[in-house]
């Protein structure tokens, strides 16, 4: 999947002359408010590689994902947004708008068709022919629709592009669902999370403008580097769950210490994220470090696996190891426990991995 | 006379389209439109979930003033439980809710708004020395002369300081070079740069804002590593109804607030107190001056008429809302209405706001006249009274799908138009600025520090830009500006909040959050509560009704309700309208200054509060307004 075509490479795909290239050569330096003195910077320029391009979408969102993307650390996010990627169209940090920023879309995506990226943010509203979500006078699930058609990539940043996210949680008023859901015959990765980690977000184009292919992706779409472990196992508090060593209350003397969250309702056993190795600001914190028990952000319909302060084996999870009781048999039991728990992980996770292998690829080829 | 639309706003949160009509021989906007064109039913998803999770559904609502929601939440299911949180938790939260704002403040400035005021095209005419000898200038006029209380410093220089080189800016300009000669414009892409408002200031302005534009969008992640060892993460960090999860011990290094962690806070806190000072504060008064010395003193519309603030900060714990007794705890009593400011403080009028008037119909109430909803008789009704059944009457001209013009004479916004005593009000930065200094000036309080810093710093800018405060306050350029003063107010609340947390554990109180009221089984069976915040967009309010152990019902009137919302035929414009109406276009397709000015409330457009099933069914009555944004 090559994107790094010139301008100068696509008018003579299109079998269009040299004097057409810089006819516009000379309406592209007008355009952008040089002087005639810089048409053959501008020429240079065009027929040189062009960094891949990017266009973001948003749909029911909370603005949250393009938050935690200009939070990342590694990339920074001045290097992403002018070194690595041409982010073209973008609600969030575009300078034009309305008419304009429209038609500039359309340019892009004609200009750069079956190249450019797709990245996506929100859920996509269906009910009443999409009128609930209005872009440009239109209802989202049509832009997107277009957008997507001649994309070389998707992107489904954080959980609402990903799973239909909390507009879609019960009753789900506007029958909100995934960009996938409405989109298919393309490879899309999926990062979940509410919002993913910064620099999860950043990794993703980055991998593409380093390697020009898109990451290796799990069984759900997800790039494996970043979602292939579970919270639970990469959780500095591990050990505690695995001695039975339980917070029994918020702020109790076992929450001073920093102890398990597991009866507190922390999700971290059913969650695959990389809060607990690569953790918040390049490894300062992450929920369960700051006292609070994981809520599963990144998991498929997360928000209705609530309330968030019961404990896993009391509702409906997929993959439920033991119960706390059980592994924290008190001080005597509770080293022998500790083992017998690890290995049903290690047991659960094995299966987990054979699975994946089994069906890759599902969600559409890999570049 | 031409009908011009903008859709999509950009450089804001949500989904906004606005709509004017220009007289192009005068430039005047004539009429203008504000419409909400997207909702998702937030309050609906909440309305029987556990109340101690409210706060991370609605917390969703916004992830650019992610902690907003979540506090005005646990205020609110507070109030119903009657918790009163320990000191250490207010103050965490305190510190959480001012990072918030400075944090907001900071970026909505440089990546969300400077782009209506400077330009990276003009920036490549600058000379990189004359640059520099200009940054060194705006370092020297534009610092204020306030201070903020401080116990304890650390910060032996300033770490985050301006780079006042030529080497420096030949860099900068050197890369928008490349950028523009690329072709490859990426964001700066297909906008109005020739428009005549981008030579208002000087090229080296513009390449001084452009570097500052790239050196915040890499250090702002710095200003919320607070939310980050407090609350695990940001956006969306982490809380729980009775206090903080985050308990403290200087015991152990696995506790989530310890020395260590506490160095990280005041660390960051520091360095916040830097970018104000040194990058934000100066820039936004360099740009202002220029402005408004070239007349760019419109933009004000209703904050000349009317603004309103509901009040926060507590200094310390209180026992309830609606019993009145968080108001007598808060650092900024912005809480009040002021009429007519814009003829100045002599003539303005002003009106105290109580907790018993937030349930009072008469006092605050919402209409639908001209948003996509059917009152019964088309009354107004209180937020606990409202009703759902939706309208939607499609657009003036085009179809559902595909708009043309919106019906300026009929219904055209999800977002409903609030009303405060049967009047449209502006609420913001601006509004808490207005109704501070109104307050003091008048006498009705006596000022706190942060109070009287506020006033400090509005007559020290009267000072530099050599007007009163009633000429500059109600305009774009001030509505800009005070988000900027507010920011160096707060930088200083964080400090203050952080000296009270470390001097609270030094004598020997860690508790983080009280639990009493932790089980359902001691709730009452049936309980209401209001949760009041400041949030950076200006006044937030929820309400909840708990019951059974279930949220019963629950609501939200957000700032940008009060600032973005329709028409009233009887009250007239609501902010956004109005502002555009009084701003000057010059021309009429590129209308620039009129995004200025709906850029400078800080648009943040997310969610309805209006709920219905597929088939358009009322689906609930917990309603109020459609948009629940802070």
């Amino acid at each position: 999947m090559k994107t790094k075509d010139s301008m100068w490479d696509l008018f003579q795909r299109r079998g269009l002359s040299r004097r057409s290239f810089l006819k516009t050569c000379i309406t592209l330096t007008g355009i952008l408010g040089l002087s005639p003195s810089m048409l053959a910077d501008v020429v240079a320029a065009a027929e040189k590689n062009a960094l891949p391009v990017v266009i973001w979408l948003h749909g029911h969102e909370c603005t949250g994902c393009d938050e935690s993307f200009i939070r990342s650390q590694s990339p920074m996010a001045s290097d992403v947004l002018l070194n690595m990627i041409s982010l073209e169209y973008s609600d969030t940090l575009s300078a034009a708008s309305g008419e304009q920023f429209e038609k500039h879309l359309k340019e892009t995506m004609e200009k750069y068709a079956g190249k450019y990226i797709l990245a996506t943010e929100g859920g996509v509203p269906l009910a009443e022919d999409g009128i609930y979500c209005m872009v440009g006078g239109r209802p989202y699930v049509t832009v997107l629709k277009e957008v997507a058609e001649n994309a070389a990539a998707i992107i489904e940043y954080g959980s609402c592009a990903s799973w239909g996210g909390i507009q879609a949680a019960r009753p789900n008023p506007t029958n909100s669902v995934a960009v996938s859901d409405v989109v298919s015959g393309k490879p899309i990765i999926n990062v979940p999370g509410c919002p993913p980690i910064p620099e999860v977000m950043t990794a993703v184009v980055m991998h593409y403008a380093l390697f020009g292919e898109i990451p290796p992706l799990d069984s759900q779409g997800r790039p494996k580097q970043f979602y292939g472990n579970r919270i639970h196992d990469t959780c500095y508090r591990r050990a505690f769950f695995d001695s039975g060593m339980f917070v029994e209350k918020f702020d109790d003397a076992g929450a001073k210490a920093g102890w398990c969250l597991y009866k507190m309702g922390c999700r971290g056993p059913s969650s695959y994220n990389s809060c607990g190795n690569m953790r918040w600001w390049n490894g300062l914190s992450y929920p369960i470090q700051s006292g609070h028990g994981c809520i599963g952000c990144s998991s498929k319909g997360f928000w209705d696996n609530d309330p968030f302060y019961q404990r896993l084996p009391n509702i409906p999870v997929p993959k439920t190891i033991t119960t706390a009781d059980e592994v924290g048999m008190v001080a005597v039991g509770a080293a022998v426990a500790g083992v017998v728990a690890h290995g049903a992980i290690s047991a659960v996770q094995k299966n987990k991995r054979q699975t994946e292998k089994h069906d890759d690829n599902v969600r559409g080829p890999q570049a | 006379m031409k009908r011009v639309v903008v859709d999509p706003v950009t450089r804001i949160e949500g989904h906004l389209r606005v709509e004017i009509k220009v007289d192009e021989a005068s430039g005047k906007v004539q009429d203008a439109l504000s419409s909400g064109t997207a909702w998702r039913g937030i309050e609906l998803v909440v309305k029987d979930r556990d109340p101690r999770d409210a706060w991370a559904f609605v917390q969703r609502i916004c992830g650019v003033c992610t902690t907003a929601h979540a506090l005005s939440s646990l205020r609110a299911v507070e109030d119903a439980l009657s918790i009163e949180i320990p000191k250490n938790a207010n103050y965490i939260r305190n510190i959480m809710a001012a990072t918030q704002n400075v944090h907001d403040h900071l970026v909505h400035f440089y990546h969300l708004h400077a782009l209506d005021w400077v330009s990276p095209v003009e920036a490549l005419k600058a000379d990189p020395a004359a640059t520099a000898a200009l940054q060194n200038t705006v370092l020297e006029k534009y610092q204020l002369p306030v201070t903020g209380p401080q116990d304890f410093n650390f910060d032996a220089y300033p770490k985050d300081f301006p780079k006042a080189t030529s080497t420096y800016f030949a860099a900068v300009r050197d890369k928008v070079k490349k950028i523009v000669e690329s072709g490859q414009l990426g964001i700066f892409a297909g906008h109005y740069w020739d428009h005549p408002d981008y030579t208002v200031l000087p090229p080296e302005v513009h390449l001084m804002a452009v570097a500052h534009y790239l050196n915040m969008l890499d250090r702002q992640r710095e200003i919320v590593v607070p939310h980050v060892v407090f609350g695990g993460k940001n956006p969306h960090p982490h809380y729980i109804v009775g206090g903080m999860p985050c308990s403290i011990s200087m015991n152990d290094m696995n506790a989530p607030v310890n020395s260590e962690r506490l160095a990280l806070v005041d660390q960051s806190v520091s360095m916040a107190l830097d970018l104000v000072n040194y990058f934000y504060l100066p820039d936004i008064l360099a740009i202002g001056d220029i402005f408004v010395k070239n007349g760019f003193v419109d933009g004000g519309g209703l904050a000349k008429e009317r603004v309103m603030g509901f009040g926060d900060f507590p200094d310390e714990p209180y026992s309830g809302i609606a019993n009145g007794d968080f108001h007598k705890k808060l650092l900024l009593r912005c809480n009040g209405v002021v009429e007519n400011f814009g003829k100045g403080i002599e003539s303005a009028s002003y009106f105290d706001l109580e907790a018993k008037d937030f349930s009072d119909p008469a006092v605050i109430n919402e209409g639908v006249e001209h948003s996509w909803y059917s009152y019964p008789e088309n009354k107004n009704l209180h937020p606990w009274d409202g009703v759902t059944n939706p309208q939607f009457t499609g657009p003036k001209e085009g179809d559902k799908t595909d708009w043309k013009y919106l019906d300026e004479e009929g219904k055209y916004s999800w977002i409903k138009t609030p009303k405060w005593r049967g009047k449209m009000t502006e609420v913001g930065p601006l509004a808490r600025y207005i109704i501070i200094y109104t307050k003091v000036k008048r006498g009705i309080i006596q000022p706190t520090w942060a109070e009287k810093m506020i006033v400090d710093q509005i007559e020290a800018v009267s000072k530099v830009l050599n007007l009163p405060p009633e000429v500059w306050l109600p305009t774009t350029v001030g509505r800009t500006a005070t988000r900027a003063l507010e920011a160096q107010v707060f930088a200083n609340m964080n400090k203050y909040f952080l000296d009270k947390l470390i001097a609270n554990i030094k004598n020997g109180d860690t508790a983080t959050a009280n639990l009493d009221k932790w089980e359902p089984e001691s709730w009452p069976k049936e309980s209401k509560g209001v949760g009041l915040h400041e949030a950076p967009r200006g006044a937030l309010s929820h309400w909840v009704v708990i019951k059974d152990g279930k949220i019963a019902n629950y609501q939200a009137v957000v700032p940008t309700t009060w600032n973005a919302c329709p028409r009233d035929d009887q009250a007239g414009h609501g902010a956004y309208e109005a502002c555009m109406m009084d701003t000057k276009v010059k021309i009429a397709d590129k209308p620039l200054e009129v995004l200025r000015g709906v850029r400078s409330f800080d648009p943040c457009i997310a969610c309805s509060t209006h709920l219905y099933n597929a088939s358009g069914k009322e689906v609930s009555v917990v309603n109020t307004d459609p948009y629940f944004k802070g």
